[in-house]
């Protein structure tokens, strides 16, 4: 029997005839040409492409370099850190197919389900198709720097290339693990919405060493220690040890990995059973509340008050905005607390509350990219500028809602925090005018440079594939006008004449009212090309 | 009879490829009209280009007499848009969709709640009303779609393969509302590439091949006494079959079962 080409398998099982070897290899096959598939297709492809291609092997150098460093270092500290890069790669393989699907464009089980592959051929070829790859390739290559690291004989040599091997397949193994557990719930969008939404978490988790070195908390050797001593038992720590052993505790740790590595498989395999027969999780659609909101008692009846109800709906059900949001007041506080200090300096107060005014004012930069698509709901309504000024309007006030009372809390948060109960009112004008300044340049940068925005699990990705590069010079374009046209009253108050902040939020205003206006001219006359830029494919 | 719609050689192209190569499109004001032809004919394209949602490279579209490109504030106020791909609004539920657009296009509040409340019972979307768009079914999507494009009573209604992945029982209320509405004069064009439909719907066609229009008139006209599915093969040309001897194994049973 030939063996059948990856394309069209038409009859008997791929692989049936001819073993282990050769579902290995054609699934090897298969990948390295969906891989090399990338070579084709437009050039931002191709170059994205290579560019991960060059940034992986980079890394994998570096890190291989640097973990043979540390063969120079005395052993404890060698160790510690060997254990350390073992686990975070172990996590980080976990986590990240997570929070960037796609990065490693594996192969979908869901796609192979209606070729006649028994479980046991389906898992290996898909533990074929995981492996084979940049960052695989990668991984293995650091994780080998750790031999280089730790081995002090011939026996830590024997045992560190199963410790290796070992580790690296349970990286797979389990990394594939949680996918399959979890690709039921994330098939339905309450699961996806919630994740989106906990990426936030693990942003904030992974903070936490940091905050804790920049408080002065503890000196890092001993920290490093500690946390290793933490992830002695854990798998990658044993792996590590195993390597660091080289003798019978060795021998019975790789033991230990390779019945969890198995282990992990079978789940897997058993996961992956599951997943292909159980049907997409029906999302439970709950129903919302139909509420008399307190927007059309304060508004009166029109285009207004529609968009404003429609925005803050938005805001409250929408995981980006979500995660926008959460960020932003994210940022603020752990700048807050790392700038705090024992002595903070006289602006502080002011300085955060102006901040945070900015960071939620960034988020305006590029309003119409998240209606992407349904944009043209709105695009066959307006007629005329005014509409666009309605429109732009009633997202800024949706928008002012929620961000004047925050900006509220962190001036008054970061005055007493700071004990300068004086700078107050102060922070708080200022910043509500740094707002009125950003919504003003933002809903420019929103005409001028729009980008798709993503609708995808992971809210952090910020832009089509392609539009990086005119998302990132809108954010920095808007930062830089906001910042510029912010400086007639931010520049006297740094000067210590406070008073100005009482004209700023008139100035934020009028800033906010002259944007919208241009913003308008400007959409009304691109309106089209406004609807192909946040319409990307993603 | 007046045109409700009219279009001058209507052209797009993106890149090297040529969408639309001069479209001479004209609908008698309230007629049931089918736009028709294979895929990539242009026909999305076109009705892109006419709702005023894609700018065309060149000529001109007019409806109800009002250039589509000079005049936006009255030609929006009178066409209703059911756009293919039926991205909307998803994170609003119906009743919240319904509310919104008609809002947004200036009807009070009250008119407009009694509109989706009717329009939502007619679409039989009422036990769906208060869910979030997102989780609709394409056919609960295509419908509140038509709700949203029904709202403001609109005198032409443009909708892009508003059958595709519809159900039996989902399309009939479709055709009902979609009929009442010609009948008080309106005038629907919609795009599709199932000819018995067209044939059941429409009594004025526009047949569209390779960016052009091949034949246009009265459904009669056209068929010219055959069926549309085979004037509609006529026109378009279909490209000689000369790989069928190379199927000669589908069918073909093994002799030994596996």
């Amino acid at each position: 029997m030939t063996t059948p080409s990856p394309t069209t398998a038409p009859g008997p099982a791929p692989g049936a005839g001819n073993g282990v070897l050769g579902t290995v290899g054609l699934f090897a096959e298969l990948k390295l040409r969906l891989l090399g598939g990338n070579l084709r297709g437009d050039a931002q492809r191709k170059v994205a492409f290579v560019l991960t291609l060059v940034v992986a092997l980079v890394l994998a150098a570096l890190g291989f370099f640097l973990m043979s460093l540390l063969s120079l270092a005395p052993d404890d500290i060698a160790f510690s850190v060997t254990v350390m890069a073992y686990a975070s790669l172990l996590v980080s393989w976990m986590v990240m197919p997570l929070l960037a699907f796609g990065l490693d464009d594996t192969l979908d089980p869901a796609k192979l389900a209606l070729f006649p592959l028994r479980t046991r051929d389906l898992a290996l070829g898909l533990f074929t198709a995981s492996v084979t790859g940049v960052w695989p390739l990668a991984t293995l290559v650091v994780t080998f720097g750790g031999i280089t690291a730790l081995a002090s004989g011939p026996g830590g040599v024997l045992l560190g290339v199963p410790a290796v091997l070992l580790q690296f397949a349970l990286c797979v193994v389990a990394s594939r693990l949680v996918t399959t557990v979890l690709s039921g719930a994330l098939r339905s969008r309450r699961g996806r919405d919630l994740l989106a939404v906990s990426v936030i978490l693990v942003v904030l988790v992974a903070q936490v060493p940091n905050l804790m070195m920049n408080r002065g908390l503890s000196d890092p050797t001993a920290m490093l220690h500690q946390m290793a001593v933490v992830l002695r038992w854990t798998p990658p720590g044993m792996a590590a040890h195993a390597i660091a052993d080289g003798g019978l505790a060795g021998l019975a740790e790789i033991a230990v990995l390779a019945v969890l590595v198995v282990l992990c498989g079978w789940l897997w395999i058993k996961a992956l059973g599951r997943a292909l027969v159980t049907p997409e999780a029906s999302g439970k659609s709950a129903s919302v509340r139909r509420e008399r909101g307190l927007v059309d008692r304060l508004l009166p009846d029109g285009p207004l008050a529609a968009v404003v109800t429609k925005e803050l709906k938005y805001i409250r059900r929408d995981p980006r905005f979500r995660v926008n949001w959460g960020s932003a007041l994210f940022l603020t506080l752990v700048l807050g607390i790392s700038m705090g200090g024992d002595q903070p300096s006289d602006g502080q107060a002011v300085f955060l509350a102006l901040l945070g005014a900015l960071m939620i004012a960034l988020m305006a930069g590029n309003v119409f990219g998240i209606d992407g698509r349904s944009l043209w709901m709105n695009a066959v309504v307006f007629g005329a500028e005014r509409d666009l000024r309605a429109d732009l309007a009633g997202r800024h006030l949706a928008n002012a809602m929620i961000a004047v009372p925050v900006l509220a809390v962190i001036a008054v948060g970061s005055a007493l925090y700071t004990d300068q109960a004086a700078r107050i009112l102060p922070a708080l004008l200022a910043s509500w005018g740094m707002l009125g300044v950003g919504l003003g340049v933002g809903s420019v940068t929103s005409v001028l440079l729009p980008y798709t925005v993503p609708d995808r699990m992971n809210a952090f990705t910020g832009a089509a594939p392609g539009q990086g590069g005119q998302a990132f010079a809108g954010a920095v374009a808007a930062a830089v006008a906001m910042i510029a046209l912010a400086a007639p009253f931010v520049v006297p108050m740094l000067l210590g004449v406070l008073w100005v902040s009482a004209a700023a939020p008139f100035y934020g205003l009028l800033i906010a009212a002259l944007g919208r206006r241009l913003a308008a001219r400007v959409a009304h006359r691109r309106m089209p090309e406004l609807l192909e830029a946040v319409s990307k494919p993603t | 009879m007046t045109d409700a719609v009219r279009t001058h050689g209507l052209f797009k192209r993106f890149g090297e490829q040529v969408a639309v190569a001069g479209v001479d499109l004209a609908v008698p004001a309230g007629s049931f009209a089918g736009l028709v032809g294979p895929n990539g004919a242009g026909k999305t394209t076109t009705l892109s280009m006419i709702t005023g949602l894609l700018r065309p490279d060149g000529g001109s579209a007019e409806i109800d007499g009002f250039d589509v490109w000079r005049d936006p504030v009255q030609v929006k106020a009178r066409i209703g848009v059911l756009p293919e791909g039926l991205r909307l609004f998803e994170r609003l539920s119906g009743r919240e969709l319904l509310l919104y657009n008609g809002r947004l296009r200036g009807i009070p509040k009250a008119d407009v709640e009694r509109r989706a409340g009717e329009l939502l019972s007619v679409m039989d979307l009422t036990d769906a009303a208060d869910k979030l768009v997102v989780d609709y079914s394409t056919g609960m999507r295509k419908k509140i779609g038509l709700a949203a494009a029904l709202l403001h009573n609109p005198s032409v209604l443009f909708l892009d393969e508003p059958f595709e992945g519809v159900d039996p029982v989902s399309a009939d209320t479709l055709t009902e509302v979609l009929r009442r509405l010609t009948a008080s004069g309106a005038t629907v064009i919609f795009s599709s590439h199932v000819m018995d439909l067209v044939e059941r719907l429409c009594d004025w066609v526009s047949v569209m091949s390779a960016g052009r229009i091949v034949a246009q008139g009265p459904l009669a006209d056209v068929r010219g006494g055959r069926s549309l599915n085979q004037a509609f093969l006529d026109l378009v040309g279909r490209s000689p079959q000369d790989g069928q001897a190379d199927l000669s194994w589908l069918g073909a049973r093994p002799e030994a079962g596996r």
